[in-house]
C-alpha cells in the first residue's frame, strides 16, 4: 500500500517535471491541445447551432385546415371544431392543436398589417371575412398524412386543409442533410483533432526516448516509466482544455450576441449547450492526453 | 554468471554470436575484446536480457534468463550496473538527480535513496560536483557519474560497454583505476573495450571474440602473446 503511493506520488511529480524540463514540447503539445479543441468546440457550436435551427424550422410547419365560413351558423360550427380539435390532438403524431377563431384570425391580421405599417381598412367591411382555422403542429413533420385524411374526412366542418405535402418534403430534405452533414463533419474534425494531437504527444515521448532507455537499463518496471507520461499527457489535455474553455468563455458574450442578431428567430439554449460542450472539451483534452501518452510510451516497451 | 552454446541470430539474417561458451566467477575482472562487430555488444545485451539467444542458455545467479518472465525483467537489471560509451545521462539533472534517478524509478522510498546517492558519489569522488549538470562536467567526470548511477543499486556484476572509448588516455586510466577499485570491493567487472594499452598493462582475463566466435579466454594482453 505504502509502495502503490509512493507510485503515485513518482509519477505525478515526474510528469510535472517532464513538463517542466521539457518546456518547448509542453508548450507545443498544449498549444496544438487547445488549437485542436478549439477548433472541435467551433464544430460542436456550429453543428448544435445548426440542429438546433434545422428543429425551430420544421417545428413551424404546421397544417392549416379552414372552416367552413357559414354566416349565421358559427356558433354550431364551432362546437363541432372543437370536438373535431380533440379527435386530432388525440393522434400520436400532433403535437399541439390551435383553435383559431374568426375573431382571433382577424386580430392577428390587423397585427401583421399594423407591424408592416399598411393602412388597416378592414374596419370597412360589413363582416369578418375570414375563416375560423385549426392550426396543427406535428411531432415530426413527415407524419402529416393521418391528420390531413382526418381533416378532409370531416368535410362537412374543414372546408380546405392547406397542401403541405411539397412544403415539408423539401424542407425535410433540406434538414436532413443539413443535420447529417453536421455531423458527419464533427466525427470528421474529431478524428482530425484525435490524429494530430495524438501525433504530437509521440513526439514529445519520442524526444525523451534517452530517458525511456535509461529507465529501462537501470531496472524501472513498465508502470515507472509509464505513467509519468501519462499524467504528462493527462496534464497537457486539462491544461489544453480549461485554456479553451476560458477563450470560448471570454468570446462567447460578443459571439453569441452576433449569433442573436444574426439569426435573431433561433431559440439557441446556450446554457446546457455550454454544459455539453465544456463536457466535450474536457472529457476529449483528457482522454486524447492519456490515448496518445499510453500509445506513444508502448512502442517503446513492448520487447 | 555464464553462456552455454550461445547461437543469436538477428532477424535481418545476421549471425552475431555463434556457440559461446563462456563463465565468470564471483568478483572477476573479466577484459570482452574483439573488433567491431564481434559480437561484443550482443553478449552484453544478451546479459541484460536487452536480447534472448536464438539458442543456448544465458545463466545469471542461478537463473536462466530465457526463463524470466517479461515482467520479472526490471528486477533482474538493478542486480546489473550498466555503463556506456556515451554516458546516457539525462542533461536537464544534475549528477546527484542523474544518480538518484536510478533509485527513483525503481521505486525506492525517498529516505533510503539520499544516503545511497551520497555513497555512490563518494565511491567515484565526485561529492564536490554533485550539484553540477553533466553538461558542465569532463568527460571523465560524466563518465564516473554513469559509473556511480551503474553503482547505486549495489549490483554484484557491472556491465561497461566501451566506457574509455570517448576518453583520452590519461582519464581512461582513472576510469580504470576506479573500475579496479570497484571490482575490489567484490563487484564482478566484465568490460568490452578496444583499449589494447589497458588490457595489455593490466593483465586480467581477456575473453577475444572474433566473427561470433571466443577465439582465446586466458590471462594476459590484448593480443595473443606469442
Amino acid at each position: 500500500m505504502f509502495g502503490f503511493f509512493r507510485f503515485v506520488a513518482f509519477s505525478v511529480t515526474h510528469g510535472l517535471q517532464g513538463l517542466r524540463r521539457n518546456g518547448l514540447m509542453t508548450i507545443a503539445a498544449t498549444a496544438t491541445m487547445l488549437l485542436m479543441l478549439l477548433l472541435l468546440a467551433g464544430f460542436w457550436l456550429v453543428q448544435a447551432g445548426l440542429a438546433a435551427g434545422v428543429s425551430y424550422v420544421e417545428q413551424k410547419v404546421e397544417i392549416v385546415a379552414d372552416l367552413h365560413d357559414v354566416p349565421g351558423a358559427e356558433g354550431a360550427l364551432t362546437v363541432q371544431a372543437v370536438a373535431l380539435e380533440a379527435d386530432v390532438a388525440a393522434l400520436p403524431t400532433v403535437r399541439s392543436v390551435d383553435f383559431v377563431s374568426k375573431d382571433e384570425a382577424l386580430a392577428q391580421f390587423r397585427e401583421r398589417l399594423r407591424e408592416r405599417g399598411q393602412v388597416d381598412l378592414t374596419g370597412y367591411l360589413d363582416r369578418n371575412p375570414l375563416p375560423a382555422s385549426l392550426e396543427v403542429k406535428l411531432v415530426d413533420p413527415r407524419d402529416y398524412d393521418p391528420v390531413v385524411q382526418l381533416l378532409q374526412d370531416h368535410s362537412r366542418v374543414v372546408d380546405d386543409v392547406v397542401q403541405v405535402q411539397q412544403l415539408v418534403s423539401e424542407l425535410t430534405t433540406v434538414t436532413g442533410v443539413l443535420r447529417t452533414g453536421g455531423i458527419v463533419l464533427l466525427v470528421l474534425v474529431g478524428f482530425v483533432v484525435l490524429f494530430i494531437i495524438v501525433n504530437t504527444i509521440r513526439l514529445a515521448v519520442v524526444a525523451r526516448r534517452e530517458e525511456i532507455e535509461i529507465m529501462r537499463l537501470v531496472g524501472a518496471s513498465d508502470a515507472f516509466i509509464r505513467w509519468p507520461f501519462i499524467f504528462e499527457g493527462a496534464f497537457v489535455g486539462l491544461l489544453g482544455a480549461a485554456l479553451a474553455l476560458g477563450i470560448i468563455a471570454l468570446v462567447s458574450g460578443p459571439v453569441s450576441d452576433f449569433m442573436y442578431g444574426f439569426f435573431r428567430v433561433l431559440p439557441i439554449e446556450l446554457g446546457s449547450l455550454q454544459a455539453d460542450m465544456a463536457l466535450l472539451v474536457v472529457g476529449t483534452g483528457f482522454g486524447v492526453g492519456v490515448l496518445g501518452s499510453w500509445l506513444s510510451v508502448r512502442s517503446y516497451l513492448t520487447k | 554468471m555464464s553462456l552455454r552454446g550461445v547461437r543469436k541470430v538477428y532477424p535481418n539474417g545476421k549471425a552475431a554470436l555463434d556457440d559461446v561458451d563462456l563463465t565468470l566467477g564471483e568478483g572477476e575482472f573479466v577484459f570482452l575484446v574483439g573488433p567491431s562487430g564481434a559480437g561484443k555488444t550482443t553478449l552484453l545485451k544478451l546479459l541484460i536480457r536487452d536480447e534472448r539467444p536464438t539458442s543456448g542458455e544465458v545463466i545469471l545467479d542461478g537463473r536462466n534468463l530465457a526463463r524470466v518472465p517479461r515482467r520479472k525483467v526490471p528486477e533482474l537489471r538493478r542486480k546489473i550496473g550498466i555503463v556506456f560509451q556515451d554516458y546516457k545521462l539525462l542533461p536537464t539533472r544534475t549528477v546527484r538527480e542523474n544518480v538518484a534517478f536510478a533509485l527513483e524509478v525503481t521505486g525506492t522510498p525517498r529516505r533510503q535513496i539520499r544516503p545511497a546517492v551520497e555513497r555512490a558519489l563518494a565511491v567515484v569522488g565526485l561529492g564536490a560536483q554533485a550539484d553540477q549538470l553533466p553538461t558542465t562536467l569532463s568527460g571523465g567526470e560524466q563518465q564516473r557519474t554513469a559509473i556511480a548511477r551503474a553503482l547505486v543499486h549495489e549490483p554484484r556484476l557491472i556491465i561497461a560497454d566501451e566506457p574509455t572509448g570517448n576518453l583520452d588516455p590519461l582519464i581512461s586510466w582513472e576510469i580504470i583505476q576506479l573500475l579496479l577499485r570497484i571490482n575490489e570491493l567484490g563487484v564482478t567487472i566484465l568490460m568490452a573495450t578496444h583499449n589494447a594499452s589497458v588490457v595489455t598493462a593490466l593483465r586480467r582475463r581477456v575473453v577475444a571474440l572474433e566473427e561470433g566466435r571466443v577465439v582465446r579466454d586466458e590471462v594476459g594482453g590484448y593480443h595473443r602473446d606469442d
